[in-house]
C-alpha cells in the first residue's frame, strides 16, 4: 500500500491539471482579499449613516465554496485524466489490485484536498482580517482567528469530501465530463432547487446538501447560505463520511468488475 | 513462460477469443499474428489481468497476473504506447512505475539511456512523435528487467533505424533466455524477428509453429538449355515439374542436391538452380484467408 500511495502522490505531482487547479484555489483566495480590500474603500467612503447597511459575505465562506468545486475537480482530474488517455491500462498493469489504486488515490487526493482546502480558508480569513481591520462590517466574523479553528477544520473536511466525491465519480462514470456535471449539480444547482420547496422540507433537505455540513460539524449553523442546519455536529460528520463511503463501494465494485 | 489455456472471452455477444490455448516459451521470440479483430490485443489484455475471462484462463510463470507482488520485475508490457499522459516527463512517467515496483531510481536513468531518450528525459512527452512513444513504452517495458516481455505492435512508428534496433534488442533478450511475445502487422519484420509463430484468427488458434516450418523451401526454380530432357528426367525421379518460361522448371518434391546429381548423370548443363521458400507474408495469407470450418458462425 505504501508503494501504491508513494506512485500515486507522484502521480498527482507531476499532473498538469494539478497544478492548474491549486493555482485557480490561489486565485480564489486572491479574489477574496480583492473583496476585502472593496469592502474597506467602501466602508470609509460611505457616510456614517449607511455604514450600517453595509454587508459583505462571510469571506471563508465564499472561499470555502469556491475551493470546494475546484478540489471536486481536482480529485476528478486524478482519475479521469488516466481513462481519457487510456494510461489506466498502464496503470492497472504496473498497480494490478485496483481496490488498492482507488485507496492510494484517494488517500493522496484527500491529504491535497485538505492541506490545500485550509490554506485557502486561513489566508483568505488573516489576510481579509488585516485588511479590514477594526471596520465592524456585517457579514464579517469579529472573532478571534483562533475561535473559528474549529469552522476552518469542518471547511477543510467538507473539501475532502468534494474531492473524494468527485474522484469516485471520475471512477464511476469513466468521463470527466459525466463527473464534473454531477458535482455542479450536487454544488449548485440543488441547492437552489431545494431553497425553493415548501417549509419545512427545505430545511430537512436542505441540511442533508454536501455544502450545508461544514457549518453543521463546526455548530455554527449556515447563517448565511441556502442550507438547513438541523444536524447535531455527530450527525453532519455521518452525513460527511456517507457523502465519501457511497460512491467510494460503488467506484470499488465497479473497479472490480469492469474490464479495464 | 506464458500459458494460455481454453481461453473463451465475449463483449457483449460477439465472441473475441474463443477457446484459445497456447504456450509461449522462454529462450525464443514468439510473433503473435492475426488479421485485424481475431483477438490478438484481447488475449494480452487478458494476460495482463486487465480483461476478465468468460473461462479458462491465462498464467504468467505459473501465476495469474494480478497475483504477482511486484509485477514489472516479471512481466514488461507495451500495450499502447499513446496511453500516456502528456504533462509528465520521461522521468517522471517510469518514475512513479518504479517506484510502484520498489525499482531504484538509477535503472530509471539507464532505461532511458538504453532505449535512446536521454536528451528528453526531462522534456514533456506531449510533444514526443509516435516513434520516441513507443521507445518510452520499450523503456517502460525493460524497467523492471521482467523475464517476459509482452510488446503489441511495438515498431509503429519507429525509423529504420528503431526497427532495426527493437529486433536486435528482442533477439538479445529472447537469446538471454527470456519469453518474448511480440505482435506485429509487418510480415518482413516478423520474418526477422520471430523464432516461432501463434497465429489466430476470430479468436481461434490457426497455428501454433516454428517459423522455419512456414517459410520451408517448397520448389526449386531450374533453368537450363535442355529444359524439355531434364523434365522428363526429373519427373521420372519422382519430382512433379511444371514450365515456367522457356528454358526454366519449377520443381516440387526434389531437393536442390538431387536435381544437380540427376542432371549430371545425364549430362544436361544446369543455369540456375534456385531454391524458393514461401515467404511469411504468402503462407500467412494463405492460412488466415481459409476460415476453419468450426470458426464460421460460432
Amino acid at each position: 500500500m505504501i508503494d501504491a500511495l508513494a506512485a500515486e502522490w507522484l502521480k498527482l505531482r507531476t499532473l498538469r491539471s494539478t497544478s492548474v487547479v491549486l493555482g485557480v484555489v490561489g486565485v480564489v483566495v486572491g479574489l477574496m482579499v480583492l473583496l476585502a480590500w472593496y469592502a474597506a474603500h467602501l466602508w470609509d467612503t460611505l457616510p456614517l449613516e449607511q455604514r450600517g447597511h453595509l454587508a459583505v459575505a462571510s469571506l471563508p465562506e465564499l472561499a470555502n465554496w469556491l475551493a470546494s468545486l475546484c478540489l471536486a475537480v481536482l480529485g476528478v482530474l486524478a482519475f479521469s485524466g488516466e481513462h481519457g488517455t487510456g494510461m489506466i491500462r498502464t496503470t492497472f498493469t504496473v498497480l494490478p489490485s485496483r481496490g488498492r489504486v482507488l485507496a492510494a488515490k484517494a488517500g493522496v487526493v484527500a491529504v491535497v484536498a485538505f492541506c490545500t482546502g485550509l490554506a485557502a480558508v486561513l489566508v483568505t480569513s488573516a489576510v481579509g482580517r488585516l485588511i479590514i481591520g477594526d471596520r465592524p462590517i456585517r457579514g464579517q466574523s469579529a472573532e478571534a482567528l483562533s475561535r473559528q479553528m474549529p469552522l476552518f477544520l469542518a471547511m477543510s473536511l467538507s473539501m475532502v469530501m468534494f474531492a473524494l466525491l468527485g474522484l469516485c465519480l471520475a471512477a464511476i462514470t469513466r468521463s470527466a465530463v459525466a463527473a464534473i456535471a454531477a458535482l455542479v449539480a450536487v454544488w449548485y444547482v440543488l441547492p437552489i432547487i431545494v431553497g425553493n420547496i415548501p417549509a419545512p422540507w427545505n430545511e430537512r433537505i436542505g441540511s442533508i446538501l454536501p455544502g450545508a455540513l461544514a457549518g453543521q460539524l463546526a455548530g455554527t449553523g449556515n447563517p448565511q447560505s441556502l442550507g438547513g442546519a438541523l444536524l447535531s455536529p455527530l450527525a453532519a460528520l455521518a452525513v460527511m463520511a456517507a457523502y465519501v463511503a457511497a460512491p467510494y463501494v460503488m467506484a470499488a465494485v465497479l473497479l472490480a468488475r469492469r474490464d479495464a | 513462460m506464458i500459458e494460455v489455456r481454453e481461453l473463451t472471452k465475449r463483449f457483449g455477444r460477439t465472441v473475441a477469443v474463443d477457446g484459445l490455448t497456447f504456450h509461449v516459451k522462454p529462450g525464443r521470440v514468439t510473433g503473435f499474428l492475426g488479421p485485424n479483430g481475431a483477438g490478438k490485443s484481447t488475449t494480452m489484455r487478458v494476460i495482463l489481468g486487465l480483461d476478465r475471462p468468460a473461462s479458462g484462463e491465462a498464467l504468467v510463470g505459473g501465476r495469474r497476473y494480478d497475483r504477482i507482488r511486484h509485477p514489472m520485475r516479471e512481466v514488461g508490457a507495451l500495450l499502447d504506447a499513446q496511453a500516456v499522459q502528456g504533462g509528465r516527463t520521461p522521468l517522471g512517467h517510469l518514475g512513479w512505475m518504479a517506484r510502484a515496483n520498489r525499482i531504484g531510481r538509477a535503472r530509471v536513468v539507464s532505461v532511458i539511456e538504453q532505449v535512446g531518450l536521454a536528451g528528453v528525459a526531462r522534456k514533456r512527452i506531449g510533444g514526443f512523435s509516435l516513434g520516441m512513444r513507443q521507445r518510452l513504452g520499450i523503456a517502460a517495458a525493460l524497467l523492471g528487467d521482467p523475464g517476459v516481455l509482452l510488446l503489441d505492435e511495438p515498431v509503429n512508428g519507429l525509423d529504420p533505424d528503431g526497427v532495426r534496433w527493437i529486433r536486435e534488442l528482442l533477439r538479445g533478450l529472447a537469446a538471454e533466455g527470456r519469453t518474448v511475445l511480440l505482435s506485429s502487422h509487418l510480415m518482413s519484420e516478423m520474418e526477422l524477428t520471430a523464432d516461432h509463430l501463434v497465429i489466430i484468427g476470430r479468436g481461434r488458434l490457426i497455428a501454433n509453429t516454428p517459423m522455419r516450418e512456414l517459410t520451408a523451401v517448397r520448389e526449386v526454380f531450374v533453368r537450363s538449355s535442355r529444359a524439355g530432357e531434364l523434365a522428363t528426367a526429373l519427373s521420372a525421379a519422382g519430382g512433379t515439374v511444371t514450365a515456367e518460361g522457356g528454358a526454366g522448371l519449377s520443381v516440387r518434391g526434389l531437393d536442390p542436391t538431387e536435381i544437380g546429381d540427376l542432371a549430371a548423370r545425364h549430362a544436361i548443363p544446369l543455369y540456375e538452380v534456385t531454391p524458393r521458400g514461401a515467404s511469411l507474408e504468402e503462407t500467412y495469407m494463405r492460412l488466415t484467408a481459409e476460415p476453419t470450418v468450426e470458426g464460421v458462425d460460432r
